[in-house]
């Protein structure tokens, strides 16, 4: 047996179902058809043929369906691996392009990128994509682009025929994994130094710092937002209740709004999916409680042993188990997603609600009039304490195995330029990764408030960090747990550090 | 082919019309009809099964272009895993009660339509039969919103006959919610059985129905007496297809409605595998639970269908 990943392996079996269905199936279904018709088969001769025939007939007919629906299914990936290879055999002949330096007239030849489209639709990208396009007329861009991109590009990742950029967002894509899989270009050296289209160094301008593997650089984050608490100021202001600034005003405001009978519980959040509570409330306590410092988030994420268990995350959840037993949490939390817990809170049923900066553009056709966001970055900071933000992001990245590195070194360094983030937070509402000048900008006012906030002397943004896959889903388990009170804190930490401890082997 | 003209006295075979033999017709006939399915289940059954075999021993992530093997390690994980063990015993639990909701009330519904002279027959068939074209996408959202605990058709009915509103989060909580999976699957599985055993029952001769009650046999006594043992065949068709769906398919409505949440308490083989192979990257793991399912469900059947087999033969 070849191995699995074998592109001759790959592309023999495609062509092999595919012969099977020209050569076999067709046929030999027509043949069966043109006996049956003529009566030349007769499956039992003692008894009238007629009944039989039809009988066949339908399981040919059946048998043939079956054929057709799996042949569909491997010709969409047929013609997904004749796209790549045909991208290979044009690319050969460009392939002394291939090392030459990122000179600009120098960059041609085909250069194809793969990003998904979701939340921010494919807009920005297009326009950026445009005006890259303008700028090396000699590339020839090819956009592997969708909802679903990230399981279609799957199997040209496994068999070593990449696209040259990817932005790495979505469903079925985790930057971490791919770094892991050995699928991205180690940038550390040219991250260094690297200028963007407007000769300004790329590390200079970016708001969010790149995530170190092993101290090794991979990505880039293109995208900047943060997790944070949201309500709705007109309806605070209907009621008078103020912004909470820090946990006591939190816990006292949150009694209030219990206490006025308006809403079924002060805060929502989605426990189908616990690492919005993680992002808008519970990440930022483990900092609040480390005396604001966020290297704490860096330690988790390098599973440093009794990390889990130190004193900080001790404080943090002591926290969250005060809130939970002040009936601050709605208990319809538990079993809901994301967008039934938005819903919720859109309809006044609830105050509060974790949730990441996409929650307004996310909820668009549904929010009622009037409704006006407030977002508070973390509710978990002592009176007079600083607020502490949050970062997410999704990142850009080059193949390790990219065709045309020059072209895909080219396009990072005019993604990452002042035009491109305007055009990219004009475009789909959110922010680039990039200390531009939004105000002349059409983003959105939460958008812009909250920037007010990361700007701010009285807000930390923490570093941008992921946690391993499985630690996260034993993390989530846990906080859905401690919250609707089946286990206690030490057990959360317990768990947290075995998880970590079986990881770190 | 060369004629030879026939010899004096030796009986000469009829020779078939277009110079095919019967048995080559036969032949051609067996081999027309088998050999593309022989084909495109080996290209789609065998084949993957065994690749999949095949990555259980490895380590690959789902996504590099590199796998390592590692022999049993990821059987040995799983003995270690104790959400494997809640995955079984979920899966069990509900093939147990489905099998008993859907047969159960499965062959209710289809003596009720057809022993007693109800009028709508055709009304309640069709209203039976209707969560079965569904697909089971649409049931999963639907029953989620009836499970809602802020604006769910179910606490909004149980709060008019509280004084305080019904909050309880269905879904949300570790011991209520396997139970919750129920009503949705049972719902969705009665109509097939139903149609199954009306056909079966209307396949029983009046006669013994009419026999029987001039003897004076009650309606529990037909039932037991005759319908069972004559629609015996059609039932047992249906308790192996709910355990077989049961233990392939559970995982469409899991994922669904909980995604084996909370806190795992509702996890499935199946709705593992999926987290495993495609939401924390092992993949070699995930096929390792992949063989475990087949090797329990084809144990599950071999079973049942013995268990099964001793019953037809006392009671028919």
């Amino acid at each position: 047996m070849l191995p699995q990943g074998h592109s001759l392996w790959k592309f023999s079996r495609y062509v092999t179902a595919f012969l099977t269905y020209a050569l076999f199936v067709v046929p030999l279904f027509s043949l069966a058809l043109l006996l049956i018709w003529r009566g030349v088969i007769d499956m039992n001769a003692k008894r009238p043929t007629w009944g039989n025939s039809l009988r066949l007939l339908i399981i040919c007919v059946l048998v043939v369906m079956m054929a057709a629906g799996c042949n569909s299914g491997s010709k969409t990936n047929e013609t997904a691996s004749s796209n790549g290879s045909g991208t290979e055999t044009m690319q050969k002949e460009e392939s002394k392009q291939e090392n030459t330096d990122q000179g600009n007239d120098e960059v041609s030849g085909d250069f194809e990128i793969q990003y998904f489209v979701g939340g921010y639709g494919d807009q920005g990208w297009k326009m950026i994509l445009a005006e890259f396009q303008k700028k090396y007329p000699n590339v020839k861009i090819k956009e592997s682009a969708g909802s679903k991109i990230n399981d279609q590009m799957k199997p040209r990742w496994i068999q070593g025929n990449p696209p040259d950029f990817v932005y790495i967002d979505g469903a079925g894509s985790n930057a971490t994994q791919m770094v892991l899989d050995d699928q991205l270009m180690d940038l550390t050296d040219y991250y260094k130094d690297a200028k963007n289209a407007d000769d300004n160094i790329i590390k200079d301008e970016l708001l969010l710092k790149p995530i170190e593997y092993d101290g090794k650089i991979y990505t880039l984050p293109f995208v900047f937002g943060s997790w944070g608490v949201f309500y709705d100021k007109k309806l605070f202001a209907d009621n008078g209740w103020t912004e909470p600034k820090d946990f006591d005003s939190f816990l006292s405001e949150s009694k209030k709004i219990k206490d006025s009978g308006k809403v079924n519980a002060p805060l929502i959040y989605t426990g189908k999916y616990p690492y919005y509570f993680h992002g808008g409330i519970l990440d930022s306590a483990f900092v609040v409680n480390n005396n604001d410092d966020t290297s704490i988030l860096l330690d988790m994420a390098a599973l440093k042993e009794g990390i889990f268990k130190s004193d900080p995350v001790k404080k943090a959840l002591a926290q969250m188990v005060q809130m939970r037993d002040a009936g601050i949490i709605d208990p319809a939390s538990a079993p809901i997603n994301h967008i039934d817990s938005q819903m919720l809170f859109l309809q006044h049923k609830n105050a509060f609600i974790p949730n990441g900066l996409w929650l307004e553009n996310e909820m668009q056709k549904d929010v009622p009039q009037g409704f006006e966001f407030g977002f508070i970055p973390s509710i978990t900071q002592p009176a007079g304490g600083k607020h502490i933000a949050i970062p997410f992001t999704a990142t850009v990245g080059i193949a390790k195995k990219a065709k045309n590195p020059a072209a895909a070194k080219a396009f990072l360094e005019f993604l990452f330029t002042k035009q491109s983030a305007i055009t990219w937070a004009e475009q789909t509402g959110a922010l680039g990764n990039l200390k531009a000048d939004l105000d002349n900008s059409n983003a959105s006012a939460l958008v812009k408030s909250a920037m007010k906030f990361y700007g701010s002397d009285n807000t930390i943004v923490a570093p941008y960090v992921q946690l391993n896959a499985d630690v996260d889903k034993v993390k989530q388990d846990s906080t859905l747990a401690l919250m609707t009170g089946s286990i206690t804190p030490e057990e959360w930490m317990d768990r947290m550090e075995k998880a970590a401890a079986k990881v770190r082997k | 082919m060369n004629s030879t003209p026939p010899v004096l006295g030796v009986p000469v075979k009829p020779e078939a019309p277009r110079g095919f033999t019967w048995k080559k017709k036969r032949n051609m006939f067996m081999f027309v009809f088998t050999v593309p399915t022989l084909l495109f289940f080996c290209l789609f059954m065998i084949y993957p099964i065994f690749h999949g075999l095949y990555f259980s021993f490895t380590d690959w992530s789902g996504g590099s272009e590199t796998k390592n093997f590692i022999g049993f390690d990821n059987y040995k994980e799983m003995l270690n895993d104790p959400i494997i063990g809640t995955a079984i015993v979920n899966d069990y639990f509900l093939v147990f009660w489905k099998v008993i909701g859907i047969v159960g009330l499965g062959v209710l519904f289809a003596v009720v339509l057809t022993r007693f002279r109800l009028r709508g027959t055709v009304f309640f068939r069709s209203v039976f039969f209707i969560p079965n074209i569904l697909s089971v996408v649409v049931i999963g959202v639907l029953w989620n919103y009836i499970y809602n605990p802020s604006i769910g058709f179910l606490n909004s009915f149980l709060s008019l006959f509280t004084s305080e509103n019904v909050q309880t989060p269905w879904l949300g909580d570790t011991k209520l919610a396997i139970w919750m999976l129920l009503p949705p699957s049972i719902w969705a599985g009665i109509g097939f059985v139903m149609i199954l055993v009306i056909a079966a029952i209307l396949n029983i001769p009046k006669d013994l129905y009419e026999a029987a009650s001039i003897d004076g046999a009650q309606e529990w006594q037909q039932f037991c007496r005759i319908t069972m043992p004559l629609a015996w065949e059609q039932i047992k068709v249906s308790i192996l297809w709910v355990v077989m769906t049961t233990l392939n398919g559970s995982f469409v409505i899991v994922w669904m409605m909980t995604e084996g949440g909370p806190d795992n308490s509702t996890q499935v083989m199946g709705s593992y595998l999926y987290q495993m192979g495609f939401r924390q990257y092992h993949f070699g793991y995930a096929s390792a639970i992949g063989v475990l399912i087949l090797i329990l469900s084809l144990i599950t059947t071999l079973a049942l269908q013995r268990l099964m087999r001793r019953d037809v033969v006392e009671l028919a």
